[in-house]
């Protein structure tokens, strides 16, 4: 998970790089919603907290 | 004006790739980020990713206050989800007597300077959106900007290779990594794993 969540990251940089804006912006989403639900994971398996 | 804009945005990415390249330096002395420093390395990129896509969108054409309020809107929006997540990992740490995670770096722990980063990043963010252009403008150092953006790349591939050799072919990080795991995956490593210091708390 964390392995493709670099690649995305990776994919937003080049997708920018070669001007395509739009798509960059869906994997800068999509890298951003995948790294909040693994943080979920993480927060929840650690340490159980609620809110 | 526009000179200054396109030093600060490149000012932006290279403040955070220098963190970046430190939390590097510590991983390749032997400190194994855990799954939150991961994530919080990750947010750095996605905060630098802001700046990166305004100084991608001037080398084509002019760039307009739509341009910088997405760009630097994407970097503050990172820079929120990591500042919840260095936080959180800062709480965990907080109580009296607890050593805290990995060695300290120049008088606190990486989480607490990651806290600190994404704290600045919303200071510069907020700061860039008070300088906004009336007109659509062509920023400068068109070939400088490239050259911060290629390093900016070029350390987000590096930290896909560490994750990649740290994670090996399994879904999530252990709570608290002590090796590469792709080389058992692949067979590569013929001893038996030390095992977890229980000396070492839990990110």
């Amino acid at each position: 998970m964390d392995t493709l969540i670099f690649l995305l990251i990776v994919l937003t940089f080049v997708a920018m790089w070669r001007g395509k804006h739009r798509a960059a912006g869906v994997l800068f989403v999509l890298a951003l919603v995948a790294m909040l639900l693994l943080f979920r994971h993480h927060a929840t398996d650690t340490l159980p907290i609620s809110l | 004006m526009n000179a200054f804009r396109a030093i600060l945005a490149m000012f932006s990415i290279l403040a955070v790739c220098g963190v970046l390249l430190g939390a590097f330096a510590a991983q390749l002395q032997g400190d194994m980020p855990c799954p939150l420093c991961i994530l919080q390395r990750m947010a750095m990129l996605l905060c630098v990713a802001g700046p990166s896509w305004l100084l991608a969108r001037s080398w084509r054409r002019e760039v307009d206050a739509n341009d910088y309020a997405q760009c630097y809107g994407a970097s503050i929006i990172a820079a929120l989800a990591g500042a919840t997540m260095s936080g959180r990992q800062t709480l965990i740490h907080i109580a009296p007597g607890d050593p805290g995670y990995g060695e300290p770096m120049l008088g606190m722990h990486l989480y607490s300077w990651a806290f600190v980063v994404f704290a600045t990043v919303i200071l510069v963010s907020g700061l860039h959106m008070l300088v906004l252009p009336r007109r659509a403008e062509r920023l400068p150092f068109a070939g400088a900007s490239r050259a911060v953006v290629g390093i900016a790349v070029a350390i987000a591939a590096l930290n896909l290779v560490a994750v990649f050799l740290e994670e090996g072919f399994h879904a999530v990080l252990p709570d608290n990594p002590t090796e590469y795991r792709l080389l058992d995956d692949l067979g590569l490593r013929s001893e038996e794993a030390p095992p977890a210091s229980s000396e070492t708390p839990a990110p």
